[in-house]
């Protein structure tokens, strides 16, 4: 903590955001997911279980703008780095994040096969946006700040735990999401990748409530540290 | 901490001591749990229809006796007893509870039930039929059901287990005396009926219960062929066993609302044979008899399996017995076993009883017989359970007494009063028999007198048989089924006190392995790091997972996710590792080469079986490759034998030391390489039946122990290097006698596997090596973590090669090759190592990573400061990772004990829990066995060089 403490001043060269803000980022962003959910259960009145991957489609499409145009004006040295130039890295990190998570999916077994292919490009979309896409359009492609927050995990300023704990959160909720997978209950959300879009929804909205809250805790001790 | 210093010799004691704990302590238990009753071997035949007291050598000409129609006209002077009946329909409905048609607890069923059944109920209420609760034995499952309605017998669970090549019932039963006495049977329906009796039935049209959501299809493919065969007189029996109603309860539970059309189908069909085939007969062609039987019942949810009332309540509904009942009450309020049936049928069809069968005659059906004809019938079936009894009791508790005593009365020493009987349950049993076998002889000699007092006589006997041979069955049935409890307890708590022992061991030894070589601060940060609580954590799921039935079933995808993701964790802290030096050294290459190999291999053997049991119909690599036809296999095969060459040479040559036993071992090993190809191209198309095949085979057993066991034995000695430390040149030698033993057992593999494993060997092997070259290059993961994940990765191996918690999926083909005549011994050994072959291979590969550990830490801490004592090196180096399989097995074998145990009422204890403990039981003997190897290897290999040591500096002084 203490480390970290001393490092800010250095690396908050970004525009800072206020835990409400953070709170309203959140909102914004489950909101447009809600929205997503909203527009394919009545504009195509199909859900997860019935068309996963349409429904994905959807709903990656609709919260990758959204998540896109807030995070880029959080983008690090806004000077140097232009809005467009955030958002269009943020397309290339929505792509390769994409890429890295369906390899991770398929190497911990995600079915391979025609009939499975667009439900994992579009899981894999998804689980873009919720995870490398903040960070892309923040970090770009600076692989210290990239290497700080997510292998040392050691996040400074909110928006990093804005970027991390989610991140996380979806990553190990689409990870715990896999478990009911082989069990015998016959239930059609048991398939690929239903329930791990389950989890890693449900991760994700933890690990806001979770970076919040930590957020709201660290301000609280840091404002008794300085009085 | 001073307490934590055990030398050497007390924690291989305490090893030792917790090792054979548990052995004595698994043994108790699956005696207590698994009882082995003694069956009668052969078949019964006309020596059935004398006193088992009577000495029974006397056998007739009966062998002679080929000819059915001979033998059934000799079975029925036999008896004395006159069929009435000619033909016998058994209509077997899966699934059906008694309750649905019977009523519980003498109130009808309930009304739509009731309704559905108009015809069945109708014949119930004039007394046509007469019906049944059969209380069938665990597991309530269709085929052993089937089994103990034929035979009369309740197979204990190993009996299952054992006959798991065969399916066929080989015991003898009553359909085997129905074929010998020349009977002409159809079977329609239930396809589990073939397996049993393949070859027994003259036409047959089996359907599978495959498709479970199918209620419909499934029932109209057998009824398509009853108009013909009511039609037709030219069979005895017919069976027709319809899946539907079991596949009804299987979707919607006991309220289906498809179950009240589902059982007005049933009562359609029991009106149309009813109506057709005994009723439109004439007189003289003798009578059809009609029985309905369900194998088992169901539970609310329409599940079954398990021994509860609702589970166990079964159906046996006899029409067309003219007994003389009127009303409801009585025709549907009985109660009987369901193994009554193979008794029953056998005296009504006059054939003898089956010798294993431990059920009674049901009573209601002796109505349509004389009296001489029932207490006959009676007398039959308790000589029957007599036999059984005296396989299964000692002979000294029983007085000896001559042949025909009980009816002369003559024999000494048993006077003729009707005495209360007591004392314990055999001679208690002796004397039920001896009073009614003596009240059989009154009413004999009284009714030859005419007497007057005849009909009470009558009764008198006729009662005491029946107190005999309900009193006999229960007996006899509780000895295959009962637990002795003390001994599960004792059994469980020396398996729990032998965890503990282990536990202790290990963790003792653990303090002191992270506790000396570094400092504290670093390992307290150490303390917690990801895989090591992943590792632990993965136990505990482990634990967790087997109390449910689908996860036991489904044990691969745990296996895999949690070896994958430990994998991938490796991934993390090597990504994470990678700022520190800036750039791509090759060391790193490497290592993220090693993860991606892993990863890589690890989804391909995910992929090359769909193992379990409720998905194994999608799509997989092996299926890909089989469909794609046999000349892929075959190329797959000869290519994977050529790089486990390949990899082999290049990983002996790779340790660049002792190049002189490299070479031989180097020669020995391509030598054996290239006669596995050879067989594999050449005989195993003809599936190695040929001689020159088996002589292939034989010399590559031979040329491979010889290179293995050579390897370990005399590597040792020649490993002379001055410029090396002691440790790095144990560690040299080990680590080429590891690589010599895994590649051996690769070999092996490839030779016994099925021609599709051989991917999957390669795949393992390349897994083993990109693991040790992980841990070669300064991977900062503890010892205890990389040795466990060699185990988990040997379980997942173990599931990639196609092998699932059931019996089913063990290849048996393979446990013949190489072996000229049939011994059960080497062909069980076989069977072990092409089960066993992964979590084996990463054990030996233990040998090797203990070698490449040595030779790593050689510049290290330890071998400055300790040359001195072996002891200690060997406990560290030796004892711990010896140790961490132990403790992880012991662990999961004692929880899985107790989880046993606490599920032995579930519904799948037979099904799902119990052959996973078998496994369990044989991993366990995996482990020990190879343990053993390695710490013998290593002992052997420490005190040869240290011989060889102190031998050199003595020359050198001298």
């Amino acid at each position: 903590m203490k480390e970290a403490k001393k490092k800010k001043p250095e690396t908050s060269i970004g525009v800072s955001i206020s835990a409400l803000g953070a709170f309203s980022v959140y909102l914004i962003t489950g909101l447009f997911l809600a929205v997503g959910f909203w527009v394919v259960r009545d504009k195509y009145s199909v859900d997860l279980i019935s068309d996963p991957s349409l429904t994905l489609r959807l709903l990656w499409i609709i919260e990758f703008p959204i998540v896109v145009i807030i995070y880029s004006l959080f983008r690090r040295n806004p000077e140097k780095c232009s809005y467009f130039r955030a958002v269009g890295r943020s397309i290339l990190g929505l792509i390769s994040g994409a890429l890295i998570n369906a390899l991770g999916a398929v190497s911990l077994g995600a079915p391979i096969g025609m009939q499975s292919l667009p439900k994992t490009i579009h899981w894999s979309f998804l689980m873009s946006v919720f995870t490398v896409v903040p960070a892309t359009a923040v970090f770009g492609a600076s692989w210290a700040d990239w290497h700080r927050v997510f292998a040392s995990l050691k996040p400074t300023g909110n928006i990093e735990y804005m970027i991390l704990i989610p991140a996380y959160g979806a990553t190990i909720g689409g990870w715990f999401g896999a478990w009911p997978m082989p069990l015998d209950w016959e239930r059609p959300w048991q398939e690929w990748p239903i329930c791990v879009c389950y989890g890693a929804i449900g991760g994700y909205i933890v690990g806001q409530m979770v970076s919040l809250s930590l957020m709201i805790l660290l301000r609280k001790h840091k404002s008794l540290k300085l009085a | 901490m001073t307490t934590a210093a055990m030398t050497c010799t007390r924690l291989t004691i305490f090893t030792v001591a917790g090792i054979l704990l548990q052995i004595i302590g698994l043994s108790i238990f699956v005696f207590g749990f698994f009882p082995v009753k003694p069956t009668l071997s052969g078949v019964s035949g006309s020596e059935s229809y004398r006193d088992p007291f009577c000495d029974s050598s006397l056998i007739s000409n009966e062998s002679e006796l080929h000819h059915p129609e001979k033998l059934r006209l000799l079975y029925q002077e036999l008896s004395g007893i006159s069929s009435k009946y000619d033909r016998l329909i058994l209509m077997v409905i899966d699934g059906l509870p008694a309750e649905f048609v019977l009523g519980k607890d003498g109130k009808p069923p309930e009304k739509v039930l009731k309704e559905s059944m108009p015809y069945t109920q109708s014949l119930l209420a004039n007394g046509d039929a007469i019906g049944y609760h059969a209380k069938a034995a665990p597991p309530t499952v269709t085929m052993p059901r089937l089994k103990a309605m034929v035979s009369g017998a309740i197979g204990g669970f190993l009996d299952v287990a054992f006959n798991f090549n065969t399916q066929a019932l080989l015991d003898d039963n009553i359909l085997g005396q129905f074929f010998r006495i020349g009977w002409k049977m159809v079977m329609l329906g239930d396809e589990t009926w073939l397996k049993l009796f393949p070859g027994l039935f003259m036409r047959h049209d089996g359907v599978s219960s495959f498709f479970v959501k199918d209620t419909v299809q499934v029932d109209r493919n057998v009824s398509r062929h009853l108009p013909d065969e009511l039609n037709s007189d030219d069979w005895n029996l017919l069976i027709l066993h319809y899946l539907g109603l079991d596949h009804v309860g299987h979707t919607g539970g006991r309220n289906s609302p498809l179950m009240p059309a589902k059982l007005k189908e049933m009562d359609d069909i029991v009106r149309t044979m009813h109506l057709r085939a005994m009723m439109d007969r004439s007189h003289d062609q003798g009578q059809t008899l009609l029985i309905i039987v369900s194998d088992h019942g169901m539970t609310e949810n329409g599940n079954h399996g398990g021994s509860s009332y609702e589970e166990t309540d079964s159906l046996m509904l006899f029409i067309g017995l003219n007994s003389n009942i009127s009303d409801y009450a009585s025709a549907t309020n009985n109660v009987a076993f369901q193994v009554d049936l193979a008794p029953t049928l056998a005296l009504l069809f006059g054939v003898p009883i089956p010798k294993n069968n431990v059920g009674v005659l049901v009573p209601g059906t002796l109505c349509s017989f004389r009296d001489f004809e029932q207490l006959r019938a009676l007398e039959l079936n308790s000589w029957q359970l007599l036999r059984l009894m005296l396989a299964q009791i000692q002979s000294s508790s029983f007085p000896r007494v001559s042949c025909n005593c009980f009816l002369d009365g003559t024999c000494e020493g048993l006077d003729l009063d009707i005495s209360e009987c007591s004392g314990d349950k055999e001679k208690q049993l002796i004397c039920l028999f001896r009073n009614a076998a003596a009240l059989h002889g009154i009413w004999k000699s009284k009714k030859s007198t005419e007497s007057s007092s005849t009909m009470e006589d009558f009764s008198r006997a006729l009662d005491a048989y029946n107190t005999f041979l309900k009193t006999a069955s229960e007996w006899l049935a509780s000895k295959t089924t009962e637990k002795p409890v003390f001994l599960l307890g004792l059994g469980v708590s020396a398996m729990l006190l032998s965890c503990f022992i282990c536990g202790t061991v290990f963790l003792s030894l653990f303090k002191e392995v992270y506790h000396e070589p570094k400092d504290r601060v670093c390992s307290l940060s150490n303390l917690l790091n990801l895989e090591e609580v992943f590792i632990f954590a993965l136990l505990l799921i482990l634990v967790i997972s087997m109390g449910s039935s689908s996860m036991v079933e489904e044990e691969h995808y745990i296996w895999h996710f949690m070896v994958s993701t430990f994998h991938l964790l490796l991934l993390f802290k090597t990504a994470k590792s990678f700022k520190i030096s800036k750039g791509m050294n090759i060391l790193r290459d490497f290592k993220f080469g090693s993860i991606f190999s892993l990863l890589i291999s690890g989804r391909l053997l995910r992929g090359w079986h769909q193992g379990g049991v409720n998905w194994t119909y999608l799509p997989d690599i092996s299926k890909w490759l089989v469909q794609g036809g046999s000349g892929y296999v075959k190329w797959i095969q000869l290519i994977s034998i050529i790089l486990v060459i390949g990899l082999g040479l290049y990983t002996l040559f790779r340790t660049g030391s002792n190049r002189k036993g490299v070479r031989i071992l180097a020669f020995g090993f391509s030598t054996c390489g290239f006669l596995v190809l050879l067989h594999v191209g050449r005989y195993q198309d003809e599936l190695s039946t040929g001689f020159g095949a088996t002589v292939t085979v034989k010399v590559i057993y031979y040329l491979l122990s010889i290179s293995s066991i050579g390897a370990s034995l005399v590597l040792p000695w020649s490993a002379l290097n001055k410029d090396k430390s002691f440790l790095a040149e144990v560690g040299d030698c080990l680590y080429l006698i590891g690589s010599a033993y895994i590649l051996c057992w690769c070999l092996l593999q490839q030779l016994l596997q099925q021609p599709i494993n051989s991917g999957p060997i390669l795949l393992l092997l390349l897994q083993i090596l990109a693991i040790l070259c992980l841990s070669s290059s300064d991977f900062q993961v503890n010892e205890w973590v990389e040795i466990t994940a060699l185990y988990y990765m040997g379980m997942a191996g173990h599931f990639a090669l196609g092998n699932s918690n059931t019996l089913a999926t063990i290849h048996v083909a393979g446990a013949f090759i190489g072996i000229s005549s049939h011994s059960t011994i080497l062909s069980g050994i076989l069977m072990f190592m092409i089960t066993y072959a992964s979590p084996m291979l990463f054990l030996l590969s233990l040998v090797m990573y203990i070698g490449a550990n040595l030779r790593n830490h050689s510049n290290s801490t330890i071998s400055t400061h300790r040359e001195t004592s072996l002891g200690q090196i060997l406990k560290l180096k030796l004892g711990f990772p010896c140790l961490v399989p132990l403790c992880i097995n012991s662990i999961l074998l004692t929880a899985y004990t107790v989880v046993l145990l606490l599920m032995r009422n579930h519904l799948f204890v037979w099904s799902v829990f119990s052959p996973k403990y078998l496994y369990v039981c044989a991993t366990t003997l995996c482990t020990y066995i190879g343990v053993c190897i390695v710490a013998a290897t290593v002992t052997y290999t420490f005190y040869v060089t240290t011989f060889l040591r102190s031998n050199r500096t003595r020359h050198n002084n001298s």
